[in-house]
């Protein structure tokens, strides 16, 4: 029988985020309704929804800003509260560094409140000011930078203490494209050393391209919850993008596909009841065709977007 | 991190960041500067301390029929003829000569000969005063001295000296200066204090409310922590601020060469000056709550300032209402504005300076209602504050307020 010690080394670390069957309400109205998802390790979750969906009030709520009515949360196995707090890196909607204050008097000042030593917090938020460019800057006031500049210093706070859960909300809003290529950058570090990452966005092309899982909410509810590959391969409507030279662009003894049409350079086939792509693929082959492309087709997450709000409303 | 290093922590960070502000640093400093450079001047201009002007003497000219001769029990009053007179007028040895004309027995008039005046109106008429009343004083002698005994002389020269005694015939002690002085001083030092700790609380919460960065801070730091952190940073830069002042216009007087008589002999009982300090830390327990959930509720700065300013008055009221507490300290008026939380402090800071006996059943049960008061208001605004900073630009309704207030957990 295994000692105490070893169970607990045994023991699996909790999620990062549990939630389950969250509800809270505003005055008359649910603004999260049953609610329910968790965040993993080394993973980044998209928080997709229009606005006043929910999302901004559920990230609260993960961090005891704001407490639910009913449901559960779990932030590493336990309630979330303020012991939590050291191991979570908060980017708001709303952006805010103090006015008349420099910078790194702000950034050391946010990281004591994570738990950091003073000296340390100064020292990592110098380091880091240093790497995204605003190392000449770092003693001015806030209110001395432009908005892209405090915007590098805000989310250098976010990940000043190094945290294990980063719940970023609309992190890309506003950002020019040499900024919003360095939060790129900041967030898949971020989830490459281990972190768990949730981002709400509005940007269904910054989600497509980080985010390994997604969730999209409206009104409150759950509309779509999975890896971004699932979510996209289950809106497919069998379709398979062809292109390349001697692609036929008529059935023409093609048997796997029931309907062929060009589109965009390509040849797009629809294909029959139970055939697969694999089967189109050795037709293909099987002819005198040389293949540049080929690929399943699935919808954007703009249009799975769409489609799943419009359709639940 | 504990609470407690949480709240030291707002409390250290709140503290410094307000004592480093420019406006701070102006505020603190130049008030005290100021008075201090005018007093400056004013000794540049007009130096206070030529002993001539403290103990100026009478330089006097008889050109009348009277006897005047030098009288020890004025020993200011220096008889001259007139050239010499003149010609200290002249050369500013002297500011000015008293003549006493050849008619003077028939009008009672004396020439004061002057050439001009190089002080203030103050000190010219303070001078004159002395020196008429020594000059009133020698000629009375000079009159009737050859006439009457020294002691009928003495009584025509200075009738009455009015000395106050006690039911048992003994002298009355002296007035308890600086107790009656030091409630007051409480008092206002209060209000004083809580006017500025109120705008320095209310610029630190709603100026995190407006630049957004009291998401990230109450995301770290829960809210009773957080407010009381602030409470006492804030609260402590205000106090440093009061301080200073208090200690520069108790300075100030020393260092200028007029020391208030007997200020520093202030007979003070202890035990009010411990009921002083606690009925101001409580006091300001209670006001700095209300102002902290005002940040929190109000949808910007100006808005703030008024609703502020608004409830700040029930703290004056008992300053205002200073006529009832001389009147009568027992009547119900007095009684309510000492037992109200929100107007106690003044109102028992100035019973203790009017009552004779310290009113021990009173006193204890405003300072439990004052407590309770601090208590209350510290939760319930830091519930509030949790629940309605992030509603930016919005006004609460009140029922969202109260709700905030009675929500569970």
């Amino acid at each position: 029988m295994p000692q105490s010690g070893d169970m607990t080394a045994l023991r699996p670390e909790p999620l990062p985020v549990v939630v389950e069957g969250v509800w809270k309400r505003f005055g008359s109205s649910d603004v999260v309704r049953d609610l329910s998802f968790e965040i993993r390790p080394a993973e980044l979750l998209g928080f997709l929804g229009p606005n006043g969906a929910g999302k901004t009030t559920t990230m609260r709520m993960i961090l005891d800003i704001i407490r639910p009515d009913r449901g559960l949360i779990r932030v590493f196995g336990s309630a979330p509260g303020v012991s939590n707090s050291p191991r979570i890196g908060y980017l708001p909607e709303e952006r805010g560094l103090y006015r008349d204050v420099p910078v790194i008097d702000t950034l050391t000042y946010f990281g004591v409140l994570k738990g950091l030593p003073r000296r340390e917090a100064h020292g990592r938020a110098e380091r880091l000011l240093e790497e995204v460019g605003l190392g000449s800057v770092m003693h001015r006031r806030a209110n001395e930078l432009s908005r892209g500049m405090q915007q590098k210093a805000q989310v250098v706070a976010t990940v000043l203490h190094e945290p294990d859960l980063l719940i970023l909300d609309e992190p890309f809003q506003g950002l020019d494209p040499v900024n919003a290529e360095m939060l790129r950058g900041v967030v898949l570090a971020q989830r490459d050393r281990g972190a768990a990452v949730v981002m709400s966005t509005h940007r269904m092309e910054e989600a497509e391209a980080l985010c390994d899982r997604i969730l999209l909410i409206d009104d409150g509810r759950r509309l779509l919850y999975g890896r971004l590959s699932d979510v996209r391969a289950s809106f497919s409507d069998g379709a398979v993008i062809a292109a390349g030279d001697g692609i036929p662009e008529r059935l023409d003894g093609v048997t796997s596909a029931s309907v062929v049409h060009r589109a965009d350079g390509a040849v797009r086939f629809v294909l029959r009841e139970g055939a697969t792509a694999r089967d189109l693929f050795r037709e293909l082959a099987a002819r005198d065709v040389s293949v540049d492309r080929f690929e399943v087709a699935a919808p954007s997450l703009d249009e799975i977007f769409i489609k799943v709000v419009e359709g639940a409303r | 991190m504990t609470t407690f290093g949480l709240v030291q922590l707002v409390a250290r960070r709140e503290y410094l960041r307000t004592v480093r502000r420019r406006g701070y640093l102006l505020g603190t400093l130049l008030i005290p500067l100021g008075a201090a450079a005018i007093v400056l001047l004013a000794q540049l201009f007009n130096p206070t301390d030529d002993p001539s002007q403290r103990d100026p003497a009478v330089y006097l000219v008889n050109e009348s029929a009277v006897e005047l001769e030098p009288d020890p029990r004025s020993p200011r009053v220096l008889l001259i003829d007139r050239a010499t007179g003149n010609e200290l007028v002249t050369s500013g040895e002297a500011q000015e000569v008293y003549v006493v004309p050849a008619d003077y027995t028939a009008t009672g008039l004396v020439d004061r000969v002057v050439r001009g005046w190089r002080g203030t109106e103050i000190e010219r008429l303070t001078r004159q005063a002395i020196q008429q009343q020594r000059l009133a004083e020698y000629l009375r002698r000079a009159l009737i001295g050859n006439r009457l005994p020294d002691e009928e002389v003495e009584r025509l020269v200075a009738p009455i000296t009015v000395i106050e005694v006690g039911l048992d015939g003994e002298p009355a002690p002296p007035a308890d200066f600086g107790t009656f002085l030091l409630p007051y001083a409480f008092a206002l030092l209060f209000l004083v204090s809580l006017f500025i700790t109120s705008g320095y609380l209310l610029q630190s919460v709603t100026e995190e409310k407006e630049t957004r960065a009291v998401e990230i801070v109450v995301s770290s730091v829960p809210a009773v922590p957080l407010m009381t952190g602030k409470v006492l940073g804030l609260g402590g830069a205000g106090l440093t601020q009061v301080a200073v002042w208090v200690l520069s216009a108790l300075a100030l007087p020393y260092w200028a060469g007029a020391a208030i008589p007997g200020l520093s002999r202030l007979p003070v009982q202890p035990v009010i000056l411990v009921l002083a300090v606690a009925y101001f830390v409580l006091g300001y327990a209670v006001y700095s709550g209300i102002y902290a959930a005002i940040g929190a509720l109000a949808p910007g700065t100006r808005e703030a300032q008024q609703y502020a300013g608004f409830l700040a008055m029930p703290a004056a009221l008992p300053l205002i209402a200073t006529a009832a507490f001389l009147t009568d300290t027992q009547q119900p008026l007095v009684i309510g504005l000492a037992l109200f939380p929100f107007t106690a402090p003044a109102a028992m800071l100035q019973i203790l300076a009017l009552e004779e006996t310290i009113p021990w059943p009173l006193v204890g049960a405003s300072l439990v209602s004052l407590a309770v008061a601090a208590v209350l208001v510290t939760f319930a605004s830091a519930r509030v504050f949790r629940a309605t900073v992030l509603l930016y630009g919005k006004r609460p309704g009140i029922g969202e307020i109260v709700g905030a207030v009675l929500a569970r957990g």
